[in-house]
């Protein structure tokens, strides 16, 4: 990219019960993230806020959360996506010149609020899945790790192995809702079963949470802090609506969006230049099926890959060192909090999550049943 | 309709879904409808008066807390008066609804103007709580307003 954006600065927050009121919750973190930078209100050119009027229990739900991010009375608008599209969004109102800052303001509440499945249930197509009530968001997600398994002839151990390395992770950052130190691939594969092969500890757990994060322009990003991280590319692809017309073995969205993402950001080889990864996986499936899909990992090879410890923190390409979604998913925000998680790996800061080589890293959001829509950021210091 | 068009039944039912509210600022004013009095919160640093109280204050963007006590009399900034439900169905008795500034208060509270015909309402007239008979700390303590 030839114009550079700064993450200059962030606050995120996840729990099985945030036991807030999600107005609180966004005036804390936003009041938070002010204070850390110094800044008031005025200083914030533009905002974006990001969720979900669903499960907000109101529609065009950005007109009640205005005065708690401090955006009264001024430049604010609105993304119903995943985090990252708001971040891909406030990035672009910098990049056209009019803003020399931008906050993005992200908050979900399912963890005691909604049931996540909900909004998901109603993207659903109203003649013929609603009314069959076979599919939803676990049975879509069944059905795509049944069909990268297959694809692969790779084992349901594989599932096991992933969700295991990605929940000792989260065990050790103080970031994640779900935290259950030691725990094992035996414990994970004596789970209870959801839906065939996906078993609860292979499922993101219901989170309150959110993130609000402060972009800014080059010239303003040194005067606001000391180690901004920089966007150095990003990408978006949104496949086929409807799953019986795509490919649920890979993931053409995230293939396409982190092509994009890595052209912008002058990599050829992902696998080689990129130090670590942050991914949605909000299944256990989805991590080596995303990250061979952007292509992090040998397509075939993902069972050596995780079996050799390639992924782990102190391995070759580290991926999810922060315990990603199966930690904690606050619907909206889980893209963002990757990016957060990302910008902590890159200032190392992330304590015993910490990964050796933090210089470029890949960060990856999704949207819709079975990552319809994938958003990809290459970040780096 | 057109032979390509079809109807199917669905249904969207958001039974499942709850709301935490905030508990303070509204706690404060119906423990002071109790006594017959209306409670605010104040903004400690813009000296702005809410009602009900908000945890913060939205032109400074910082958490207050201080309560601060509003007149029961005020003046009509707007009103309507309402002839039919949302749905157009007709009303029996035409219902009078202004939208009040409260003396003291920044905030202005829409509640019923009872006492005067729907011809003599006019904005600025000057008007009162009328309370409750039995004040027990809810919202209906405020009953409606009467001419001041
Ligand atoms: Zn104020």
């Amino acid at each position: 990219m030839d114009n550079k954006v700064a993450i200059v600065g962030f606050r995120m927050a996840a729990a099985p019960d945030i036991e807030i009121t999600r107005e609180r919750l966004a005036f804390n973190l936003t009041r938070g993230l002010f204070d850390d930078l110094g800044i008031e209100r005025d200083d914030v050119g533009t905002t974006i806020i990001c969720s979900n009027d669903f499960l907000d229990g109101r529609t065009i739900s950005n007109v009640f959360l205005d005065p708690h991010v401090g955006a009264y009375m001024k430049d604010e608008s609105k993304v119903e996506m995943d985090g990252l599209n708001a971040l891909a969004y406030a990035a672009m109102r910098i990049l056209s010149g009019q803003y020399e800052t931008a906050l993005v303001a992200s908050l979900g509440l399912t963890g005691s609020q909604a049931s996540p499945y909900l909004h998901i249930e109603y993207t659903m197509d109203a003649s013929y899945d609603r009314p069959m009530k076979l599919l939803n968001e676990l049975a879509a997600a069944a059905l795509q790790a049944k069909s990268y398994l297959a694809e692969h002839g790779y084992s349901e151990g594989l599932l096991d192995e992933v969700a295991a390395k990605d929940l000792a992770n989260a065990a050790g950052n103080p970031n994640q809702a779900r935290r259950m130190p030691g725990i094992t691939a035996e414990q994970v594969a004596a789970s209870a079963m959801y839906y065939e092969p996906l078993r609860e500890l292979h499922c993101y757990p219901p989170t309150d949470g959110g993130c609000m994060m402060l972009l800014a322009s080059e010239k303003k990003a040194g005067e606001l802090c000391d180690k901004p991280v920089w966007i150095l590319g990003m990408g978006r692809s949104t496949d086929n609506y409807y799953l019986g017309d795509r490919d649920l073995a890979t993931s053409l969205s995230a293939s396409q969006a982190a092509a994009k993402a890595c052209e912008a950001a002058g990599i050829k080889d992902p696998a080689g230049e990129i130090d670590f990864a942050e991914i949605s996986s909000l299944f256990a499936h989805q991590e080596p099926l995303f990250a061979e899909a952007m292509g992090l990992m040998e397509s075939g090879k993902a069972p050596d890959a995780y079996r050799a410890g390639d992924t782990a923190i102190n391995g070759r390409l580290p991926i999810n060192p922060s315990g990603g979604p199966l930690g904690g998913h606050p619907i909206s925000s889980t893209g963002l909090i990757r990016a957060a998680e990302t910008v902590l790996q890159l200032r190392g800061e992330a304590g015993e999550n910490q990964v050796t080589k933090a210089d470029v890293a890949l960060v990856h959001g999704q949207d819709g049943l079975c990552a319809q829509q994938s958003v990809v950021f290459v970040l780096g210091t | 309709m057109m032979e390509e068009t079809r109807e199917v039944q669905g249904t969207w039912d958001l039974s499942t879904l709850k709301f935490r509210i905030e508990g303070v600022g509204l706690r404060r004013m119906l423990d002071g409808m109790k006594e017959g009095k209306l409670i605010g919160t104040k903004c400690h640093k813009c000296g702005t008066v809410y009602l009900p109280g908000p945890f913060n204050c939205r032109k400074c963007h910082i958490a207050i807390n201080e309560p601060a006590e509003v007149s029961d009399h005020g003046e009509i900034m707007t009103f309507t008066i309402g002839y039919a439900d949302v749905r157009g169905n007709p009303l029996e008795e035409p219902r009078v609804a202004p939208v009040v500034k409260l003396d003291g208060c920044d905030s202005w509270i829409m509640g019923v103007l009872q006492g005067v015909k729907p011809e003599d309402v006019h904005v600025g007239m000057r008007v009162k709580v009328q309370w409750a008979e039995n004040l027990t700390g809810s919202l209906q303590d405020m009953a409606y307003y009467v001419p001041e």
